[in-house]
């Protein structure tokens, strides 16, 4: 009954980007997004079906350099419960803990909601802010290609990335946050679980002696991509954290963000809670 | 033991009632072992699929289903066009099953295919080519009375002009109806303008209820099947076995003798099922096309789409007081979005009427409702039928008046709180009435006056979050409800040799735990274990008669049939005890599995001993009695007065909620319930029964919200239909007032639909204490909360209107 002719579960990342080589590939990881998607009727099924979770090269949590890698495979739950990342990246942990459902997180792949590329994936906005790349593998001749790109620059539109149909997501790399590193994350909902963000806002930088530097943040679900919010940064870059600097920056955010009316809120709504509640995550940090 | 030990065994009072007993199918169900209807498959069997409009409000011009006819592995294709001898179904008969000419709905029913499997059904439906040519749509209820206002049901006409089929019977789907009235209903009682005249307060405010639908954990679904004499066998999810049976039988144009019910386990009910729907009749059809089984199982989208309602409300209530605080009159219009059809949302103002005209004392009422055609979806029956919609306007003007005349809330409705032994102006007679005792416990447990003070004093205090409380009452029938010819059940009740006992009845299960309550008063009057009893509740073919599950009536009529055929059960035993071992059969009771003497406690003889003498004898005989229970309740007249029910359950809720100014975010941080149920027979039920009301009421006020924008449902999915989800569910402080109620079963009263009522309602009263804003509109999401703390919520206003 649909268009699929092939399934394939490659065990290597050669055979994956090898098999992607025709672009007529449809990836599967973790299914949460698919699976709703392709009954949906939003997404049709290709040629063929890749099973990418036989992939070892695409698993796990390492520390590399002065990197932190992610697997393209790392589950949600994973992620979550990682020493490392419960360590040094707490805004990440605190938007897996309000990602879906147990369920949904034990399935759901940190790659998959990357190239889902929804302005309100939960872990986009933490990892705007965090500086992540994000790395692509393809075989454009005969040998396996590695290149990476930041991630603020991957995402085109709602579910369209720079991401070809001949590449696979295989990690995405972080670097570890030094001394004196802030990073915050906020979702704002109707309810505490299972729900997708009205808005989210992420916050990182160095705080130092009351003044905020390397200042990055981020908002989700307020335009067709989730968004650097570089006008807000640079009200924030170098300023005292007081109460003028946080109101002056949440009004900024407010006019930097570019929402649209949906069944979950209208733009309006989406403007003001960007305005409250960047002062209210700001005012957390400086508190 | 010896036969001298024997003999004098003392057998020591126990009693079942108000002991906590686990639910009967709980094990099969909490071990995922019950065969739902989903898991039931009959050999032959073929899978029904339906197609539905793509368009909201259009007439059909053509309909081909050639090439699904031709996809290998279908059997049955059928259209309007291929069933002439369709009758019109429901509450109004204002549809056919398969629409002819014209759909008036997103989800209307064009054509059916019965295939090999789901999926082949599936790629049939996608193979029939339908044009249309779209009509105008009436999304709003507002606009179906304007005078230019399309009609929804004019005379019909089909594309071809003749369809002389349809000219057989007289209801709305063969004649049309001249404007877009589906129901009206008009009730008063006093002079409201006397009323008014005397009030020294006078407010009138528009409250709007919006559409929220039941979201059953098991999706509708049936299995159908002819035999070859052309009897009838369903497996269904009906509430209503015996009505449906026979209304199946009109649809089907056959004897109803030839129809057999049987229930599966009920995925939930909730009053959705209390209709026919059109994909039970299109499955019928499926099955007597093809000759074989047909199974129908909605996806969770078409149960969305599909399924029915709660009903849409739009009401303008005008209301005074006195400056001592008692109430002087109630007017209230409503406009009901009675969608494209009509189910039972249109008869909600029965109910409804009953909270205008009777919670509190009211002199003097005025009522008027229009449920008026548009091409939304069409409401039906849901747990609380009309009331949570009455009540949310009527407890919140009640804390509205007693504020404009400086009166504390708690006082203001105990002064016109109701006593036992009162005759309300409709007609309803209080026979045991707790409410002052609910609204008294409630406040109580809440420190409701203490925190109400404080919370308004707050209110203008710096800082994001601020505390609210507020309470609200409601009245609901809770001794059956006499709207049928009958409002009675029959039970038969049969006890093996071993003293079981069969208790077979026509109260469905529909997992309100019926089964269980039914067993536990059977063996209270034959002194034995719960374990001792086996149900049979679910084959017309084998129980007796019942109206149905709805009204709160199983326990309370149900419960009374099964008292009654198990004292036929017991005279018959201690009769033939009594004459056995020579003792009047008034000095004999039944206890612990033995008859005793009643006076000591002595055990006489095993139940299960007598019982087989009784039986393997020369003149042998078995224990089998039959009862029938009809409440003592009375139809209403002409103009709605009457005691329609035979007992009235109250309830008091106080809601505690916490307000983040800044995102209109509303935390629900504890209900504290107060409810008259006559008597608790189950207490590990009826706390289930009541939390599940109180989180169902808490998605209404907060949560729920089935998003239809010009006929177009926005939101048919879990995603973006939010139910409430285990963090939100508040603590819950319940307490029960046992006002041991004459006609009760053991004196309790219904109380499967009160829970769920009074939730809105406190919950804008808490709203409305913590910030000073009173919210008209549900559900209280962040953004309608933040909207109307920053003014940006016009004033809500419909002009009261009736239909002439």
């Amino acid at each position: 009954m649909t268009e699929l002719k092939h399934y394939f579960a490659p065990t290597s990342l050669d055979q994956a980007v090898e098999c992607l080589k025709d672009g007529d590939v449809t990836i599967l990881a973790g299914g949460t997004d698919l699976t709703p998607q392709s009954q949906a009727g939003r997404i049709k099924f290709k040629h063929t079906l890749m099973n990418i979770r036989h992939i070892p090269q695409l698993s796990g949590i390492t520390l590399e350099g002065d990197e932190i890698r992610i697997g393209a495979l790392t589950t949600i739950t994973e992620i979550m419960e990682h020493p490392l990342v419960k360590q040094h990246l707490p805004a990440l942990v605190e938007a897996c803990d309000h990602f879906a459902s147990d369920q949904i997180r034990n399935a759901g792949t940190i790659g998959g909601n990357i190239c889902n590329a929804s302005p309100a994936g939960d872990t986009l906005i933490p990892l705007l802010v965090l500086d992540a790349r994000v790395e692509l593998a393809s075989m454009p001749e005969d040998k396996l290609y590695r290149h990476s790109m930041p991630l603020s620059t991957f995402f085109v539109g709602p579910g369209k990335t720079r991401k070809s149909l001949c590449e696979l997501v295989t990690c995405v790399r972080i670097p570890v946050p030094g001394a004196g590193h802030v990073s915050r994350f906020y979702k704002h909902g109707t309810r505490p679980a299972l729900d997708i963000s009205t808005i989210s806002i992420g916050v990182a930088g160095n705080y130092r002696d009351g003044v905020l530097s390397q200042v990055r943040v981020a908002f989700g679900a307020v335009a067709p991509t989730p968004l650097r919010a570089e006008l807000t940064e640079q009200a924030l870059e170098g300023r005292r954290l007081d109460a003028a600097a946080i109101e002056n920056a949440a009004a900024i955010a407010r006019d930097e963000v570019n929402p649209i009316d949906d069944v979950r809120a209208s733009a309006w709504y989406r403007k003001e809670m960007i305005h409250n509640m960047t002062k209210r995550v700001l005012e957390n940090v400086s508190a | 033991m010896t036969v001298a030990e024997k003999k004098h065994r003392i057998i020591e009072p126990d009693s079942l009632i108000g002991k906590r007993i686990a639910k009967m199918d709980a094990p099969e169900k909490a071990s995922g072992r019950t065969r739902y209807i989903h898991d039931i498959n009959l050999s032959g069997q073929l899978h029904g699929k339906i197609l539905r409009s793509a368009r909201i409000h259009a007439l059909i011009k053509s309909i081909d289903t050639s090439a699904a006819k031709a996809l290998p592995g279908v059997h049955i294709v059928i259209t309007g066009a291929d069933i002439p001898d369709q009758r019109p179904i429901g509450v109004a008969k204002d549809h056919f099953p398969l629409k002819v000419g014209r759909v008036r709905s997103e989800r209307d029913e064009i054509a059916a295919v019965a295939a090999e499997s789901e999926e082949i059904a599936e790629a049939a439906l996608k193979l029939i080519k339908v044009e249309y040519e779209d009509l105008p749509v009436i999304g709003k209820p507002e606009d179906a009375i304007e005078p230019d206002a399309i009609l929804i049901h004019p005379e019909p006409h089909g594309a071809d002009g003749t369809h002389l089929h349809l000219k057989q019977g007289t209801s709305i789907a063969h004649k049309g109806k001249p404007d877009n009235i589906a129901m009206r209903f008009d009730y008063a009682h006093g002079d409201v303008a006397q009323g008014e005249a005397e009030s020294d307060v006078v407010l009138e405010d528009t409250f709007k209820l919006h559409y929220v639908t039941h979201c059953c954990m098991g999706v509708s679904g049936m299995i159908a099947e002819f035999d070859a004499s052309g009897n009838v066998l369903m497996y269904s999810n009906t509430q209503v076995p015996f009505l449906h049976k026979r209304e199946f039988a009109e649809y089907l144009n056959i004897d109803p003798a030839r129809i057999r019910i049987i229930q599966p386990p009920i995925g939930g009910g909730f009053g959705s099922k209390l209709d026919i729907y059109p994909f039970e009749v299109i499955c019928l059809y499926l099955a007597r096309a093809a000759k074989r089984p047909v199974k129908m199982l909605f996806t969770r989208e078409e149960e969305f789409l599909a399924s029915p309602t709660r009903q849409p409300v739009l009401l303008t209530l005008r209301s005074g007081c006195r400056k001592d605080g008692t109430l002087t009159f109630r007017q209230v219009h409503t406009l009901h979005d009675n969608g494209a059809y009509t189910s039972w949302g249109a008869t909600t103002p029965f109910v409804m009427m009953q909270t205008f005209s009777s919670l509190y004392r009211v002199p003097h009422c005025d009522y008027h409702t229009a449920a008026v055609y548009t091409n939304n979806p069409y409401a039906g029956s849901f747990r609380g039928y009309g009331n949570l919609q009455a009540t949310f306007a009527i407890e919140q003007h009640m804390d509205m008046l007693a504020q404009s005349i400086g009166m504390d809330p708690l006082e203001f409705r105990m002064k016109n709180a109701q006593d036992a032994g009162e005759v309300t102006g409709q007609g309803m007679s209080f026979k045991s009435c707790g409410f002052k005792e609910c609204i008294r416990t409630a406040a109580q447990r809440s420190d409701f006056s203490h925190k109400f003070g404080e919370n308004q004093a707050n209110q203008k205090a710096p800082g994001t979050i601020k505390r609210g409380i507020g309470m609200a009452s409601m009245l609901h029938v809770g001794g059956g409800a006499k709207i049928y010819p009958s409002d009675g059940c029959g039970t038969i009740l049969k006890m093996d040799d071993f003293a079981n006992v069969t208790l077979i009845t026509g109260a469905s299960e529909i997992g309100q735990g019926s089964e269980t309550v039914l067993s536990q008063l059977v063996c209270e009057e034959l002194g034995l274990p719960i374990s001792a009893v086996t149900v049979v509740n679910n084959d017309t073919a084998i129980t007796p008669w019942d109206v149905g599950v709805h009204a709160s009536r199983t326990t309370f009529i149900a419960g009374n049939s099964a008292i009654g055929a198990a004292k036929k059960a017991k005279a018959k035993i201690l009769a033939v005890a009594g004459k056995k071992f020579e003792i009047a059969e008034d000095y004999l009771d039944l206890r612990g599995g033995f008859v005793i003497k009643a006076d000591s406690g002595e055990a006489v003889i095993e139940l299960s001993k007598l019982l087989r003498n009784l039986h393997f004898q020369d003149k042998a005989e078995l224990v089998m009695t039959t009862f029938y229970y009809e409440p003592p309740s009375v139809h209403q007249d002409k103009g709605f007065k009457g005691d329609v029910s035979a007992a009235y359950a109250w309830g008091t809720q106080v809601v505690e909620v916490e307000v983040d100014t800044e995102t209109g975010n509303v935390k629900l941080v504890k209900v504290t319930g107060a409810h008259d149920v006559g008597r608790v027979l189950n207490r590990l039920g009826i706390e289930g029964q009541i939390e599940g009301g109180i989180v169902m009421g808490q998605g209404y006020a907060f949560t729920e919200d089935l998003m239809i924008e010009n006929g177009h449902m926005k939101n048919p999915n879990f995603r973006d239909y939010k139910l409430v989800t285990a963090p939100e569910i508040p603590e819950m402080d319940v307490a029960f007032i046992e006002s041991m109620d004459g006609e009760g079963p053991q004196g309790a009263k219904g109380v499967g639909e009160a829970p769920a009522i009074c939730m809105a309602a406190a919950a804008a009263n808490a709203i409305a204490n913590a910030t000073g804003i009173r919210l008209f509109e549900l559900p209280f999401t962040p953004e309608k909360v933040y909207r109307a703390l920053h003014g940006q919520t016009p004033k809500l206003y419909w002009k009261p209107w009736k239909a002439e």
